[in-house]
């Protein structure tokens, strides 16, 4: 699982393979301003009334922040497989379906950029927003489109690794 | 049977198929259930539901408790706080036979106390106490065994996030379950204890007697639990107080946790860098299974599988005891081969109809259930079992994660030999859901006291 | 044969009232009218997937046929029908409600309906306010409080009587009422069993003659495309189970719906407390700004919001007589 990173594609995809890390660590910090958020409300509760806008950041930051975490998980091989089956395997073959497994990932993000493209078109047009702070929802959509652009990105690094390592 | 279930059914086979040429979980549940609502009804809706589906699942409020609780674990493991655990826990018990064994079960528990997963208490207890056991002689058996059991307890003590997927998935109570898992946690220390204590009776050489510390280093070794204690205390306690709800409470967590290893001079820039990353890792992993788990919800649910399947289970005939039996048995299977989070968000749509079903419908009460127990009173009990019999999962050949990660760590002992190493404790767990399922009131007492 | 087979997803579970007392009773009504050509499927607690604030967008994409959703759950996305959750808008009269709008859905509201075919909107009891042990008879009685909110009109009314907005998912109510997370919630008594509300809380209060602090809107939407392609004799079914007739019983169903609620609260031996006319009247005063409030949100809108809430009124004053 996560605990099991490898490096993949460093050389040639240097910068690619940097630019997701950094945009999985802005996720990152997203997570940690969702945490100050909430710390905030719970002492403003405390001491004098709760900050009503926390439940509507958290459900968005979160959202946001999740995102942004999905190319760094297909370039880091954090995506759960049961590996049993295949164990006997030549690394060859198993390279051979990682290889599958990539371009499914690579067709998802594609497919669900086109859709949530659409959905955030949707948004727009009739102004969805949260019902305290009232933040359009759109704008989050707009980061989950950038998130799946990289996704598909790190889908085609995760793949010629795969047949890099197939023929080898 | 009609055309849809059975096209639901294929999809299930399709499903098992994919996992097994190690296609990763979450993109087989999307590719199935994708292809799945198509061929049942057209392209045109699971087009359009892909337009909202992944911003609404992400943003469960409920989940997003998820990231937070995996990041005030990846913080307390740089932060040090296992190094202190395992210290004072062997300040108390190292002196006993299997002492240092029992300290590090000890440790697994009070790391299990702040943080959420099972793989990251294995990894920052075995990277703590695996050279300490080698230091005393312990047997690679039941060095290796006692980490990776104990590392199970990082997901059986709250806060856990597994449970708080369950939670969502059968629209339970956060803060009861959170309740509910905290006295089968306990007994599961003092089994996992018990355990060790058997082993070196039988063994004596697997597990040595350590020497008794002198008094200074117990009273320091002893203050280093502080920090745990209070963290647990604001985290766990603030939420069974009712002081906030399950998301500011891990806010609150992630917030100490992070201030004290800062201030301790343990964590870093490069430490929190880290910790972001693994939660990235971790969280991301587990949002794109909840969001194939959905799509495979929607195509089983317009298949009619769901309610097929707890139909079928409810008309059987079979006491609602054997179906209770059946499924957990079902789920210690499955763990063999998956990982936890991924059977729950797999199995349990499924599961959790068919005891509704065989306990008499959603809205029964005690007096004519099946179980003879409210719904409400079910989908607790239900929960810390099967959270129990998942996590078996981990430990179970031939995929057992927890037993991979301290393989990966004590590179002279057989993974062969960990297996072995952690058979006893798979007993001690056997026997505990015994006397869970024989004694529902055990899960159920704390919730009642508290007021869940 | 069935010819038409509709889905009609919704948020709550299977036995909840409004399943039970509203949805079923009109499906049945409209298979009916057609002479047994349409079958409507119900299909409860989002089992279809997603999350209740997706259920319109789900209608407009043809992903169902049919919701039953809570306007409230996506902000911003009715803004004129919004004007009947306001406070002293809607006073005490949910069939008076449903069929004011009614009334004023082809001049005043539908524009806002785009992508759907509107069976029916429709209010429930209204807003009453349920405290942990606070015993409330004015504004003032509110001061500081933590209430939990039910739509954004509703973090309106708690702001304005100087209590805290507080929002969390319904299911969590119960334990932040006993915890004290919360001191109270404005909510309808339907509430209560579902949720065992009256186990955490003291009193039950609402305005003289039933008035409530505002309401919440729900519809029954179809897909539009759908709709526009059934033959004008089905079309005619779904609408004479949409009718003035059906709409008043609506109305009282949730009124039913509601009275079981405090009747629950009440044997477990809460206090229902009813406020006197004089009491109301502060209450009123308290939340005028409220609606000066939302006319000025929605003027942003370029809609005229002083204009609906006139005739809401009107109407509302209208149908209310025939009771
Ligand atoms: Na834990
Ligand atoms: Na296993």
């Amino acid at each position: 699982m996560s605990m099991q990173v490898k490096e993949e594609g460093g050389g040639r995809f240097g910068p690619l393979h940097t630019l997701i890390t950094v945009w999985a660590l802005a996720g990152g910090a997203l997570i940690a301003l969702v945490v100050v958020v909430n710390v905030l409300s719970v002492a403003g509760s405390a001491l004098w009334r709760p900050f009503p806008g926390d439940f509507e950041i958290t459900e968005m930051g979160v959202a946001v922040a999740a995102s942004m975490f999905l190319p760094y998980c297909q370039l880091n091989h954090c995506n759960v497989t049961a590996d049993i089956f295949t164990a006997g395997l030549p690394p060859r073959w198993v390279a051979a379906l990682s290889a599958l497994a990539s371009l499914v990932a690579l067709g998802f993000s594609l497919l669900l950029l086109t859709r949530m493209y659409a959905g955030m078109l949707d948004q727009k047009a009739y102004s969805y927003t949260t019902a305290i702070l009232q933040l359009p929802h759109w704008m989050a959509y707009a980061v989950f489109l950038v998130s799946l652009f990289l996704l598909a990105i790190a889908a085609v690094m995760t793949f010629l690794g795969n047949v890099r390592d197939a023929r080898a | 049977m009609t055309q849809p279930l059975l096209i639901g059914l294929a999809g299930l086979g399709v499903l098992v198929f994919l996992i097994a040429i190690r296609m990763p979980i979450a993109y087989a549940m999307i590719l199935v259930g994708g292809v799945g609502v198509t061929l049942l009804n057209g392209p045109a809706i699971f087009m359009s539901q892909l337009k909202t589906l992944a911003y609404g699942q992400f943003s469960v409020y409920d989940l997003s408790v998820v990231p937070m609780f995996v990041l005030m674990g990846a913080l307390a493991t740089r932060a040090g706080l296992s190094q202190d655990l395992f210290r004072a826990a062997n300040a108390w018990l190292g002196w006993l036979r299997g002492g240092t064994a029992m300290a590090a079960i000890a440790a697994c528990a009070g790391f299990g106390s702040v943080c959420g997963s099972s793989l990251a208490t294995a990894s920052t207890m075995g990277r703590v106490a695996l050279p300490e056991l080698a230091r005393y002689r312990y047997s690679g058996a039941l060095a290796t065994g006692t980490l990776a059991a104990g590392g199970v307890l990082g997901i059986l003590i709250p806060p856990s996030v597994v449970l708080v997927i369950y939670a969502v998935i059968v629209e339970a109570n956060i803060v009861t379950m959170f309740m509910a898992a905290l006295l089968p946690g306990l007994i599961a220390v003092v089994f996992f204890i018990l355990t060790i204590a058997i082993y070196v009776l039988v063994r004596p050489d697997a597990g040595p007697r350590g020497s008794a510390g002198e008094r200074a280093e117990f009273i320091a070794a002893t203050k280093g639990i502080v920090p745990v204690l209070v963290i647990f205390g604001l985290v766990i306690g603030g939420i069974y107080a009712g002081l906030y709800n399950p998301t500011p409470a891990a806010a609150v967590g992630v917030f100490l946790v992070a201030v004290f290893g800062i201030f301790r001079g343990k964590l870093d820039r490069a430490g929190v860098k880290g910790s972001l990353l693994e939660t990235a890792g971790t969280t991301g992993m587990i949002y794109l299974i909840l969001l194939g788990a959905e799509m495979l919800k929607i195509f089983m649910s317009r298949a009619g599988v769901p309610q097929a399947t707890a139909e079928w289970m409810a008309h059987s005939g079979l006491a609602p005891m054997t179906v209770l039996l059946l499924l957990l048995l079902a789920l210690v299977v499955l763990g063999c081969l998956m990982d936890s989070l991924s059977m729950i968000l797999l199995v349990i749509p499924f599961f959790w109809p068919v005891l509704v079903e065989v306990n008499g419908g959603l809205y029964q009460t005690a007096d004519a259930a099946g179980f003879g127990m409210s719904t409400e009173d079910l989908k607790i009990w239900f929960g810390i079992l099967a959270l129990i019999v998942v996590e078996l999962g981990l430990i179970t050949p031939p995929v057992g994660m927890n037993v991979f990660v301290i393989s990966s760590m004590a590179k002279d002992t057989p993974m062969s030999e960990t297996f072995k190493g952690v058979m006893p404790f798979f007993a001690a767990e056997l026997v505990r859901v015994a006397l869970l399922v024989a004694f529902p009131m055990i899960t159920l007492w704390l919730p009642k006291v508290l007021g869940g | 044969a069935q010819e038409f087979t509709f889905k009609l997803h919704h948020f709550l579970g299977q036995q909840a009232p409004a399943q039970t007392d509203m949805l079923e009773p009109w499906a049945r009504q409209v298979e009916q009218n057609s002479g047994g050509r349409v079958k409507i499927e119900i299909f409860p607690n989002m089992t279809l997937g997603g999350r209740p604030p997706e259920l319109i967008q789900q209608a407009r994409d043809g992903v169902v046929d049919l919701v039953w959703t809570l306007n409230g759950y996506t902000p911003g996305l009715f803004p004129r029908t919004e004007v009947f959750e306001l406070p002293f808008v809607f006073v005490n009269d949910p069939k008076a409600a449903n069929l004011a709008m009614r009334e004023m859905f082809e001049s005043d509201l539908k524009e806002e309906y785009k992508g759907v075919e509107v069976m029916f909107l429709h209010a429930h009891a209204g807003q009453a306010i349920q405290t942990r042990d606070k015993l409330v008879r004015q504004p003032s009685d509110l001061k500081g409080l933590k209430m939990r909110i039910p739509t954004r009109t509703g973090a309106w009314v708690i702001e304005a009587l100087g209590a805290a907005p507080a929002a969390m998912p319904v299911p969590e109510l119960p334990q932040a009422l006993q915890k004290g997370v919360v001191d109270g919630a404005f909510i309808p008594w339907e509430i209560i069993p579902a949720l065992k509300i009256q186990d955490q809380t003291k009193y039950q209060i609402e305005g003289h003659d039933q008035t409530r602090f505002g309401t919440s809107i729900f519809q029954v939407s179809m897909n539009k495309a759908r709709w526009d392609a059934l033959p004008p004799e089905i079309q005619k079914a779904f609408r004479d189970a949409s009718d003035e007739a059906w709409l008043a019983k609506a109305g009282d169903t949730w009124r039913a719906i509601d009275e079981r609620g405090i009747k629950v609260a009440v044997a477990a031996g809460n206090e229902h407390i009813t406020l006197t006319p004089e009491e109301t009247n502060a209450f009123q005063a308290a939340l005028e700004p409220v609606v000066y409030r939302w006319i000025g949100e929605v003027k942003g809108q370029g809609i005229d919001g002083e204009a609906l809430v006139k005739k809401a009124r009107e109407l509302i004053a209208k149908h209310g007589g025939s009771n």
